[in-house]
């Protein structure tokens, strides 16, 4: 069986090229064919195809995506704009420090959560799991979730700090506008040290413009933290034929003894 | 040296032409690596821990005087490994290999890895070792 999966597997790669190479490389260890997604002749997803409907009309965001450029966002979220974002003065101070200890205190890296934003630009893959009433955000890395009510329930009236905050969605056209609030003020943004606290509240906007296109407008509203709200752009590809791999930051983190740290506060 | 291993290789190496994205991690690299100290090293795997957040594995290296140094380097997380192709078995005690990472700042015996090869001269990619630390 080995053997055969290997021949398969060589003639494969040489009729694909290294395009196809690539995506046979990446697929084989968590492969399964996915039905009823468009694909071109060659049997690879078409990125350009017709974009899937909810039961409500409105477009599904569902599948496995992954950011087609992470790490400048992740580092940076600013890194698209034009100036950095509008530091309130303690906020750039703060920032400065964690700078200054090249990101050795963030969170992070005593396996405690991204927060929302940062979440957006972990160079892993995410899920999407969507009915008309709520949709899930199953993240590999950490192995978390989000979830994000689009049953018009409010926000509720005492949400008490959380790393992921509560967040509830509705639809303007076929954008699906998430809010989020009721954050602690213990993750950073980005891995340099952006902070936020916990008058922070994130609005995402999600669209599909094509089958295998996500696109999502990240703008973080703060005062606490920042003199006025900035906005960034992500985008991200369909992943087709693979799955969810689990990550278990917990399992043996030697971050601690690396940096000869405790964990931060 | 197997078929399977070698294919492995391959395909990670190829994999990271284009693919290396799904391997990366994020953390505070820059906290315990040096980006401008980079390190080759040769020497026979004495272990390897297929662990989260990132597996690692030793290497006994011989230094100049003849002693031997048993260098610890870090790889990407298994899930980025496994969507570059590794297997927890692509690395064995045993293996010699050459190491090429980049040092840990407090001059200790340590790496993140950007890649390894082995003996037959085939290549293993690990991510991107300058983004290091945790998913």
């Amino acid at each position: 069986m080995r053997r055969w999966a290997c021949h398969r597997l060589i003639g494969a790669l040489a009729l694909a090229g290294v395009v196809l190479a690539v995506a046979e490389a990446r697929a084989q260890w968590f492969y399964h064919q996915e039905p009823d997604i468009p694909r071109l002749a060659d049997g690879s997803v078409d990125l350009d195809g017709p974009v899937p409907m909810l039961a409500n009309g409105k477009p599904s965001l569902a599948g496995l995506w992954e950011h087609d450029d992470p790490l400048g966002y992740l580092f940076n979220i600013a890194s698209d704009l034009q100036d950095d974002v509008p530091f309130q003065p303690w906020a750039r101070e703060v920032f400065e420090q964690r700078m200054a200890r090249r990101g050795a205190d963030d969170p992070n890296n005593f396996c405690m959560p991204s927060g929302t934003v940062m979440k957006h630009a972990i160079p892993a893959p995410f899920k999407i799991v969507q009915d008309p009433n709520l949709l899930v955000l199953l993240y590999e890395s950490r192995t978390i979730f989000r979830q994000i009510f689009t049953d018009a329930r409010p926000f509720p009236e005492d949400p008490q700090p959380a790393w992921y905050g509560y967040s509830v969605g509705h639809w303007e056209e076929d954008t699906l506008v998430v809010e989020s609030m009721g954050y602690n003020d213990r993750f950073w943004l980005d891995t340099q040290g952006r902070p936020s606290t916990e008058q922070l509240r994130v609005i995402e906007r999600f669209s599909r413009p094509s089958f295998g296109r996500l696109e999502v407008e990240i703008t973080v509203d703060d005062p606490g933290a920042y003199t006025a709200p900035w906005t960034v752009r992500q985008t991200m590809h369909y992943l087709p034929d693979t799955d969810l791999i689990e990550h278990i930051c917990q399992e043996a983190n030697r971050f601690p003894e690396q940096i000869g740290l405790e964990p931060a506060e | 040296m197997t078929w399977t291993r070698n294919s492995l290789v391959m395909l990670a190496s190829i994999g990271s032409i284009a693919a290396g994205g799904s391997a990366l991690a994020h953390h505070s690299f820059a906290a315990i690596y040096d980006t401008e100290r980079s390190v080759t090293l040769s020497g026979v795997v004495t272990n390897v821990e297929w662990l989260n957040p990132h597996a690692h594995f030793f290497v006994d290296v011989e230094t100049d005087d003849g002693a031997v140094e048993n260098w610890d380097f870090e790889l990407a997380s298994p899930n980025g490994l496994m969507r570059l192709g590794w297997r927890r078995d692509s690395l064995k005690p045993g293996d010699e290999v050459t190491v090429v990472g980049l040092r840990a700042r407090d001059g200790s015996p340590r790496a993140n890895t950007r890649s390894v090869t082995l003996a037959d001269g085939t290549e293993m990619f690990s991510g991107d070792g300058q983004q290091g630390g945790l998913l």
